[in-house]
This record gives C-alpha cells, structure tokens and sequence, in this order.
C-alpha cells in the first residue's frame, strides 16, 4: 500500500487526488485528531512503530515518505 | 505506443504469467494495453485457473494505481460485468475499489453492488458504494452501507471516516440519543465509535464531550454547557493516572492510601452532584492504570501491591454509587480482560501525545460496552429469545443421530452448548422470556428437553414450544400471538444461515443475529447483545415465566369454560388499585417505557417526572395490581390523571398485554370515574394517540361510553360526563381500592 493510499484512507480521499504536496495545510480533516489516525494507520499499515518526533515532523506526504524511508520502509511504486 | 500493442496483436494467445510483464513493458499505453489484454483474457478465460485469473486482475490494479484512463476503466467495468460470477471476488473488489469510478452512473453502481454481493465485507469496495448511495441521494442506503464499512473494518481510520462522511448524509431517522461523554482524558476518538453503536441500533445520536479535563467544573457548574445539553445518558471517564499523577513512581504506602481515598471522594462527589440535577442514567468507569505495579512481582506479596489497591478503590466506588439514582459502575477492567480482537490496551506514546488513557483499539470494545447501557434507556430491550434446537440448544441432529448420539454433557464437545444453555437460564432469571422454534419430530424433539440428562433447560423453561415442519417465520408470528408480544420483541437464534436469511427477509423485526460457526462461541455472541441488557430487574421480570405459565393454565380453562362470562368469573380475579409511590415508581416507569400495545397516548414519561407528579395534588398515578387464581401477575397497569377543574384528564393509560381481556382495564377506568365523581369533577376526559402498534387500544374509550369530540396534533380527546353515571365495575373482579386512590 503507498503511502498515498494510506492518506487517502485517513482522509477520505482518492488515491489520485493525494500528492506529495498534500498536507495538514490543504486538507481539512487532518486536524490534531486526524494527524493521531494517521499516525496510528501508518504504523499499522507498514508494521512500524513511529516516534513522537516522527509525527510531528510528518506534516505533508513527502515528509511522510521521508520519515518512511528513514525507518526502513518499503512499498510498491 | 500503438507499435508495441499491434506488435502483440499478431502474437498468439499469451500463457498468463507473461500478462503481468507484457503489462509493464506497455506502462506508458497503459489503456490500450488494457484493451487489448481484455479481449485476450475473453477469449482465454475459460482455460484460466483463479490463481491466473488473480494475477491478472492484480496487474491491473497496479496499473489502475498508476494511471488508468476513462477509456481503460470502462474497458475493466464491461469485463466485470460480463464476468463477474467467475472472476475472483476478492481481485475483483480490489480492483474496483481503486479505479477511478463515476459512482454517479447507474451502471457503474450495478457494477458494484454485484460484486459486493459477493465479498460483502470488502472496505474499500464499501467505500466506493458509500459514495455512490450519497451521490445518488440515497439516504438510507448510505447510512447502512457507512455502518456495514465501519463493521468490516473498524480500525480509528475508518470509523473516523464513516462518522465524518455521515455527518454529510440527511439524518436517518430514528429515535434520537443525547449522550454525554465527561472525562480527565481525550475521549474524543470514542465519539465516533460511539456514534457508530447507536446507528446499528437504529438511534440517531446527539454526543456532547466536555471540554478537555473539564468533568468537574462542567458537573458543578450552574450553567454549563452540560446542563444546557441535558443528557439522557452520561459516561464519566475519569482515569486514575490523572488524579493520582504519582502512580507513575512508587509512591510510600500511607501517600498511596490517602491518594486513592481522596480520588474515590472526588469521583463519588461529582457523580452525586450529577444526579442531583440531571435525571439521566450515569455510567462510572472503574478504575484502571496504564502502569503496572513498580514493585513487580513483589506486589503480590505486598499489602500496598497495586492490584489490591486498585480492587479496593472500585469496591469503594461501587459501594458509594449505589447509594445514588440511575448510577452504574462500568467495570473497566473487565472490559479489557474480555475484550475481542488484539492489541495492547494502553499506547504510551498515544498517552503522552495525545492524552489517550483508553488505546485506539480499546476504543470499538467501549463504545459496545456503552451501548448496553444504551439499548435499554432506549426501551429497546427484547423480551423473548427463541431458540433452534439441532445444532443450537444441542449438537448433532437429534431426529437422525438419536437421543444418544446427540452433544450435550458436562465434557467436550457437548459441554459448550451446556454453557449456552446455562446462560439463556440466567437470561430468563431476569425476565427476559424463552421460546422454541424447530424444525423437527415433536417426539423426537421433546423426548431430549424432558429427560436428556445434560439438557439445562426443561420443558418449563420455555413460555412457548413450537416443534414442526412449518415454516419458521410462520411459527414466530404465532410465539408472538401466543405470547401477546410484537415481533420487535423477539430475538431469534439458529445456527443455520439459511434460517436466518429467511427470517430476516419474512420478519425483519424480529432481531436475528449472526451465530459463529463454532458453538462455543455462541455464548458470548448472546452475552454481547445491547437489545438484552436491562437497567432495573423488577419483582415482575423476576417473576414473568411463572406467570407466562399461569397464563397457559387459564386459556386451557377457558377452552373448558362454557361462555366467557363464566371463565372470568372463575379465574377468581383480583384488583387492587392504589396510588405510585417509591417502591412502585421503577416499575411504573418500566411500563411506561415498554409498553407498545395497549399504550392510549404512548407517552414516554421520564422517571423524575413521574415521580414529581406521584406527589403532585394535581395529578394522580394509579398503579394497579391483579391476580387470580392461577398466580399473581404484578403491578400491571398505570394510569396517570391530571385533575383539571371541571374534568379529570387522562394523559397515560398503560396496560400489559398479558392480562388484556380479563377487565382489569375497566376496573381502573371505573375508579378513575368515580375519584372524579367524588372530587366534583363534571367529566373525566380520555386523550388518545394512534400508534402504528396500538390497535388493542384503539376502542378502549368507545367500549366504555366515552365520546370523541374532538382533539388536535394527532390527539384525539374522549369525554364522559359524569351526570350518565360512573364506568360500570366488571362484575367478576374483586376490586380493592386503597385510600386516597
């Protein structure tokens, strides 16, 4: 599962509609409360266990994508 | 690169395997690619295997996660919809749930709800059928499609999602549910969950959550925003953690004890200011800690261990709530150890980040925790379970492995429909009534529950038996004519699922819930029911199978009366009619929330309220109370009399159905008739609202001299003057009315 998809499950989005430029900024529903479901959902997705500092610093998909890569993670592209 | 797909055109039909390849090489014409694999896989399908079939239909959906044009899509849609009883389910909904679908042509949700049909718990094709009913202005179907999304995939995400998108949705009718959530934590992530629990009910929630650690400030306030809500239910969360911050350490003993005395006063203090000016139920979580016992093993030798200090605490605290009104302890330790489904109950750094007490996957298992408490506020508990017998109450099938081959015993297999046997017992010990529905030789059937030596359950134990060939839903209408109850208040158990379809589909008010495969697992799918929950247990819940059989007793002397004046007149009936008063109020209440037939106005009065008019000089409850030579059958019917000047006006006139026929109606009537007379009042007035379910009421004040004149908002208002005489008391009813009554 790319992370793409994983934002738009959080947020209820389409797959083709979530970019790396998407972020806490441009979609509404990702809020304090959403960007914790995130969090949550991307661990389960990819079996990872994501720092504090991690969650903070994942406020877009290409810092999602970075803090991925930086904790081992790989998915199909 | 219309080339390299007419270079492929001329080669002949590909072996599958190379599909996934040859696919990747046309990334960049991905849509012709697709064109053309499609018409190779039409003409090949029939030799492909699933496997084959799955690969093919899983390079697609890496295609469609690239790029898949309109002309590519509509391509894969006509295939599955050519194909879609052969295809595999599951590719199928993968791939469907991730193409760019327009869910606003009809076609394209066909499409869907066929393949659906077929992997009816896939999340992602949910979602794509979510949005096709709210494109499409299907209310009702997207409020049942979010709750199905939301069961087949109930991680924060998704259920987070549902909530949001419903909110979007026209309300879906049904009751309404206003519902506080009060805690030291944040319990917002619950809401959803919660939300969630009342719309598979049928209820239409409105939650209210305290701002964050403000429970006590919001309780105790005198105008806060908690009153101004007003609930019908509160849950107080408060976590130990929080009152008791030094739990992280290891605290000395003496600090320990006098922490914990004062969180259990502080809770116990707010929740009897809570009920002091709300009438609502209130739930109290026990307490529980994220952290385990510093002393480590040793704590089970230590008189200051934490497990015992804890244990101590909650036996404090629900020995202090007891004492107060409509107050529950919810045991929330409990909740964890039971819990299905895994994870851990506790995230650290969900707790510290986000002041999470209760773990995102704790989260599903509360919301059902609440809402048995829910349920049953919302008088939406059934009376009856009825039960299959083969493969239900017993295993095996008793008509073909006989009395002998048949599971049923204190050993396994056999001791796990004991245990659900034992459990449908405890159910019938607080009222809630058994019945049988089976397909099956009478004899064969009724030679296991008499004298089969591991049945728990015995012949007495059901208010009504049905063993026969006949259809079932036939059989549950006539439990329900027998036992004088609705439909709507009958669950229905079985293990075979073709039973349960056509019970849904024949009776869909009758609750028929999904039964595991595995018997042992039947227990706890009855024990997580909300619709068998109950708040209060009355004399007469304790008592109903006694008087169910009673009632069998007295049609059988009907049959063998020769008019019915004579069989009322030796059934020996008794009376008594009084005023409601502390000790009668819970059941007072309790008719009036559950009774649907023979209900005049079917007003839903609220506890407080009643007991506020109990006392009230202006108004008068009656209760009344009868019994006959049979047994005693309770306080059964209530009327509630406002005694305006001039004319005395019934506002609720509330009976159970059991003792329908027998008078009891008109010896209330009658009293009511003569207080007035006393009193001076001209004429007594009867109000009447029709109800989809209260037919048996509908001639209550025509039979007895009353005339409509009138009446307005879908009440109708039935006068008798009092100058033509009182109600006639039946002849064949001792009535005994108490002073003051």
């Amino acid at each position: 599962m790319a992370p793409e998809a994983v934002v738009g499950k959080v947020f209820g989005l389409r797959q083709g509609d979530v970019h790396d430029g998407t972020s806490n900024r441009t979609v509404a529903a990702w809020d304090s409360l959403g960007h914790v479901t995130l969090v949550l959902e991307l661990e389960a997705a990819y079996g990872v266990a994501l720092s504090t500092s991690d969650a903070l610093e994942m406020t877009d998909v290409a810092a999602i994508k970075r803090v991925l890569q930086k904790r081992g993670v790989e998915w199909a592209r | 690169m219309p080339s390299a797909s007419s270079a492929l055109r001329t080669r002949k039909p590909t072996a599958p395997a190379r599909f996934s390849t040859l696919l990747r090489q046309l990334k960049d014409a991905v849509p012709e690619a697709v064109a053309w694999l499609l018409d190779e896989e039409a003409a090949a399908r029939a030799q492909w295997s699933a496997s084959e079939l799955t690969g093919l239909l899983q390079d697609l959906f890496t295609a469609a996660e690239g790029c898949l044009s309109d002309a590519g899509t509509s391509r894969v849609l006509d295939l599955v919809r050519r194909y879609s009883d052969v295809l595999p389910g599951r590719a199928t909904a993968d791939l469907l749930a991730t193409l760019p679908l327009d869910v606003t042509d009809a076609g394209v949700r066909d499409v869907v709800r066929r393949v659906l049909e077929r992997q009816p718990h896939h999340a992602g094709l949910l979602r794509v059928a979510c949005e096709g009913a709210i494109r499409s202005g299907d209310g009702a179907a997207a409020h049942d499609l979010l709750t199905r999304l939301a069961r087949a995939d109930d991680d924060l995400a998704t259920v987070r999602h549902v909530h949001r998108v419903r909110a979007t949705v026209p309300a879906a009718g049904g009751p309404t549910a206003r519902i506080a959530l009060l805690s030291s934590f944040t319990v917002d992530f619950l809401v959803p969950y919660v939300d969630l629990e009342c719309r598979a009910l049928g209820l239409t929630p409105q939650i209210y959550v305290t701002p964050f650690n403000s429970w006590t400030q919001e309780v105790l306030a005198e105008a806060s925003e908690l009153r101004r809500f007003d609930p019908e239910i509160a849950f107080l969360a408060v976590s130990i953690d929080d009152l008791v911050p030094a739990l992280a350490g290891a605290p000395p003993a003496a600090d320990l004890e006098q922490a914990g005395d004062a969180a259990v006063e502080r809770v116990l203090s707010v929740a009897r200011a809570f009920t002091t000016w709300s009438g609502a139920v209130l739930v109290v979580h026990g307490f529980h800690s994220a952290y385990a016992d510093p002393l480590g093993v040793l704590g089970g030798r230590s008189p200051s261990g934490r497990g015992r200090w804890l244990a101590e605490l909650n036996a404090r605290l629900s020995d202090g709530l007891r004492d107060l009104p409509r107050t529950f302890l919810l045991d929330v330790q409990d909740v964890l150890v039971r819990r299905a489904g895994g994870g851990p109950h506790d995230n650290p750094k969900m707790r510290h980040y986000a002041s999470l007490r209760l773990g995102d996957r704790v989260l599903g298992e509360m919301a059902r925790c609440y809402a048995r408490y829910i349920a049953p506020l919302k008088g939406l508990t059934r009376k009856c379970v009825v039960v299959d017998l083969d493969n239900t109450l017993w295993g095996g099938v008793v008509g073909e492995d006989g009395p002998q081959g048949i599971q049923l015993g204190d050993t396994a297999p056999g001791v796990e429909y004991q245990d659900f046997q034992r459990y449908l017992a405890a159910l019938s010990a607080r009222g809630i009534l058994l019945a049988v529905n089976s397909k099956n030789n009478p004899d064969d059937a009724l030679e296991i529950i008499r004298s089969h030596e591991g049945m728990v359950l015995r012949e007495d134990a059901f208010s009504a038996v049905r063993v026969n060939w006949r259809p079932k839903p036939e059989n549950m209408v006539s439990i329900a004519e027998e036992l004088n109850i609705g439909l709507d208040a009958l669950v229905f158990l079985d293990d075979s699922p073709e039973e349960r379809a056509l019970m849904r589909e024949s009776l869909p008010q009758v609750l028929t819930p999904e039964l595991p495969t595995d018997p042992a697992l039947y227990r706890q799918t009855v024990e997580a029911l909300p619709q068998l929950q109950t708040l209060v247990v009355t004399e007469t819940d304790r008592t109903r199978v006694e008087q169910y059989r009673a009632r069998r007793q007295r049609e059988q002397a009907r049959d063998g009366a020769a008019s019915l004046e004579e069989f009322l007149h030796s059934l020996e009936i008794t009376v008594e009619i009084a005023r409601a008063d502390d000790s009668t109020l819970p059941r007072v209440h309790q008719l009036f929330q559950r009774t649907n037939q023979f209900n005049l106005t079917t007003r839903r009065h609220e506890l407080d309220q009643l007991a506020a008019w109990a006392r009230d000089p202006g108004w008068r409850l009656y209760t009344v109370r009868s019994r006959d030579r049979f047994g005693d059958h309770g306080l059964v019917a209530v009327g509630l009399v406002r005694l305006d000047r001039g004319a005395w006006v019934i506002d609720s006139f509330v009976m159970s159905c059991r003792v329908i026929s027998y008078g009891v109606e008109t010896a209330l009537l009658a009293t009511v008739c003569e207080a007035a007379a006393a009193a001076g009042a001209g004429a007594v007035i009867g109000e009447f609202v029709e109800t989809r379910k209260n037919l048996p009421a509908r001639d209550f004040y025509a039979r007895h001299g009353f005339t409509a004149d009138g009446g307005a908002d879908g009440v109708t208002r039935w006068t008798r003057s009092l100058a033509d005489g009182a109600v006639r008391r039946p002849p064949w009813v001792a009535l005994v009315v108490a002073d003051g009554a």
